[in-house]
């Protein structure tokens, strides 16, 4: 099998990379705080090299190497037969799921996805939840409406 | 059957019974913390409260089922229930996909079943199931056989001068557990387990209210005895819950049979409390054939249906259990008789031979890692660890040997073992969705795990099969890709 074709939005890179900062700036405080704490109830000072390690590495991961690394491996292909998708930075998953197996097709945008134009669409089978995350939104609301034109109500397979 | 119709009466005192269970360890407790057996005099007012919150739950018991009607009408069935929020639950029979009779000790002697209404419920959260928790059998059957004509009528308009025909139903008997299976499934199965627990917590509770203190001298005075009395009520204990464990498995599976119905398969089962489960031919999605490391050695093994029936109820594994406990040699006759497009005799491929090393580590990698400082921290205890790792280790060897796949026009078979080992046997068209996963270190050796989902109850269930060539998975992707022209 092959890779599938299709790449998500190239702003999703930049998103993640917000992401990433978030999570950073979130980390950055705690390690602020555990600084005071050091300073004033004189905690042992081994917690603050530990904190500014996992800073560093946050910085690295979470903001720089991560979001290119999913965003170069995530793919995606509709055809009218099915759906195959590829993601994972270690761990690599290709699925597919026939189109007839496809009950319905939803789209979601949070603020700042909206903000980038982007959105997510998350495709359901009878048992299980299938999301590519970030693409253009005009492209996700096709593919929605295209996803669904194609998936028959296969009945009594369920 | 248009006019709005009460449960029978004795569904007050069940609902009572239910109520009281629920309440029991609350009510226990409150009578335990205030003091109970050990302050001498028992205080009044826990027992006002506990005599109030009995007296609540009768009332609830008896207003619940003033409160609850039931009817067909409109193609619908109605249900009414609720004292200040009355609350409508109207069920298109469509929808209904089976009912579930079974008897309890109350139902017995009045000639009563309890009716689980079983919907498809691909909607999820959404409650739609409902339980009727006593009603007349003649009743039950009429019911059944209403929902049975809607749909046939519904389905073939033409054929409506033959109904006499297909309203006289034929069963017939496909499987039937022998009493030997019975208790050789009873010994080896996992209840013990849940007993122990339970007279465990039992144990805690009244240690806690004994006057310990007042004891403790003598206690301390007879701790070489002590050690030995405990050790001896343990055991005891263990083997008296083993017992109790194989006597509730022999009532729940006594009389365990399979019939073919129409469409339908129907499993009885039950001694005290019988059981009837209604699963439609065309909600199978799928097979599992289970053997854990007890009965795997003795040849025995038990067949799970994977069914699309809705209710979270049904959730519960074992109802779905097709053959409980039955030897592996006549699985394939048996399923032959019950679901025939299912091929159960079938050679399985192992995964390469290279694949071994990570079906070792994958068991056990976790188990030696925590051994180490387990080793360092406790040590000549902690070795014991190494031990475990070990057998942990073997488990992922046996897994080896243990895991296949097969590939046939229509069906796909995939085992593996991670305790129990697993055979899923499933049909192309079933399959909601296929996928492989590697990691970066296995596509440099072309590996690679295939997973699959089918719909389950209200979820989904998952096959494995881990560690195959490459080009196998690719090989069954392309073979569950819908149409292959267009790629290869």
């Amino acid at each position: 099998m092959e890779e599938p074709a299709r790449q998500i939005s190239r702003r999703a890179l930049t998103l993640w990379r917000i992401y990433g900062m978030i999570q950073f700036a979130i980390t950055f405080v705690v390690s602020a705080a555990l600084i005071v704490a050091i300073v004033r109830w004189e905690w042992p000072i081994w917690i603050m090299w530990v904190a500014a390690a996992i800073l560093v590495l946050e910085l690295i991961f979470s903001v720089w190497l991560l979001p290119s690394l999913k965003w170069k491996r995530w793919r995606y292909e509709v055809t009218e037969q099915d759906v195959e998708l590829q993601h994972g930075i270690l761990l690599i998953t290709k699925t597919l799921v026939p189109m007839v197996r496809v009950q319905h097709v939803d789209t979601e945008q949070g603020p700042l996805l909206r903000k980038f134009r982007l959105a997510t669409i998350s495709i359901s089978t009878a048992a299980t939840v299938h999301k590519i995350p970030a693409l253009d939104e005009q492209e996700a609301e096709e593919l929605r409406q295209s996803i669904s034109a194609l998936a028959r109500v296969a009945e009594d397979d369920v | 059957m248009f006019e709005p119709k009460r449960l029978h009466p004795i569904s007050a005192v069940i609902n009572f019974v239910k109520g009281l269970k629920d309440a029991v360890l609350p009510l226990v407790a409150i009578v335990f913390l205030n003091g109970g057996f050990t302050s001498g005099s028992i205080e009044w007012i826990p027992i006002l409260v506990s005599a109030g919150v009995l007296l609540l739950i009768l009332a609830s018991g008896f207003i619940r089922w003033l409160r609850f009607t039931y009817r067909m009408e409109e193609g619908e069935l109605r249900i009414e229930y609720g004292l200040f929020f009355r609350k409508k639950r109207y069920i298109p029979i469509d929808r209904i996909q089976s009912l579930n009779f079974s008897e309890g000790i109350f139902h017995r002697p009045f000639q009563l079943v309890k009716v689980d209404v079983e919907t498809a419920g691909s909607s999820g959260n959404e409650k739609s199931e409902a339980e009727l928790t006593a009603i007349r059998k003649e009743e039950a059957e009429q019911l059944e056989e209403m929902i049975h004509e809607y749909k046939q009528e519904k389905w073939t308009p033409a054929e409506e001068e033959t109904d006499e025909s297909s309203t006289e139903e034929v069963r017939e008997k496909v499987y039937e557990m022998k009493m030997k299976e019975i208790i050789l499934m009873a010994i080896t199965s996992g209840g013990a387990g849940v007993v122990l627990s339970g007279v465990g917590v039992f144990f805690s509770q009244v240690m806690e209210a004994l006057p310990l203190g007042a004891i403790y001298q003598e206690v301390v005075d007879w701790i070489q005895i002590g050690v030995l009395v405990v050790a001896f009520t343990a055991i005891l204990i263990l083997v008296i819950a083993y017992g109790i464990s194989i006597l509730l498995t022999i009532g729940r599976y006594a009389n365990f049979t399979v019939f073919l119905q129409d469409n339908d398969l129907v499993i009885t089962r039950g001694w005290l409390e019988k059981k009837q489960m209604t699963i439609p031919l065309n909600r199978i999605q799928g097979l599992r054939i289970d053997e854990n490391l007890i009965r795997q050695p003795l040849g025995y093994a038990s067949v799970t249906i994977i069914s699309a029936g809705g209710s979270l109820l049904q959730s519960d594994e074992n109802q779905l259990r097709l053959l409980p406990f039955i030897k592996k040699a006549e699985i394939a006759g048996v399923m032959r008789n019950i679901v025939e497009e299912y091929d159960l005799d079938i050679e399985l491929s192992r995964p390469p031979k290279r694949s071994l090393p990570r079906y070792i580590i994958r068991q056990s990698w976790l188990f030696w890692l925590a051994s180490i400082p387990t080793s360092i921290i406790f040590f000549p205890l902690g070795l014991l660890s190494l031990l475990v790792a070990a057998a942990a280790s073997f488990l992922g060897w046996i897994g080896y040997y243990d895991a296949g796949w097969n590939i046939s026009e229509r069906q796909m078979t995939l085992r593996s073992r991670s305790l129990i080992k697993q055979t899923f046997i499933m049909k192309k068209h079933r399959i909601q969705a296929a996928s492989m996963t590697q990691t970066i270190l296995q596509k440099r050796i072309r590996l690679g795990s295939v997973r699959v989902s089918l719909k389950s109850g209200a979820g989904g269930a998952v096959a494995h099969c881990y560690y195959l060539n490459e080009e196998t998975v690719g090989d069954m992707l392309d073979w569950y890709q819908p149409d292959q022209k267009i790629r290869r």
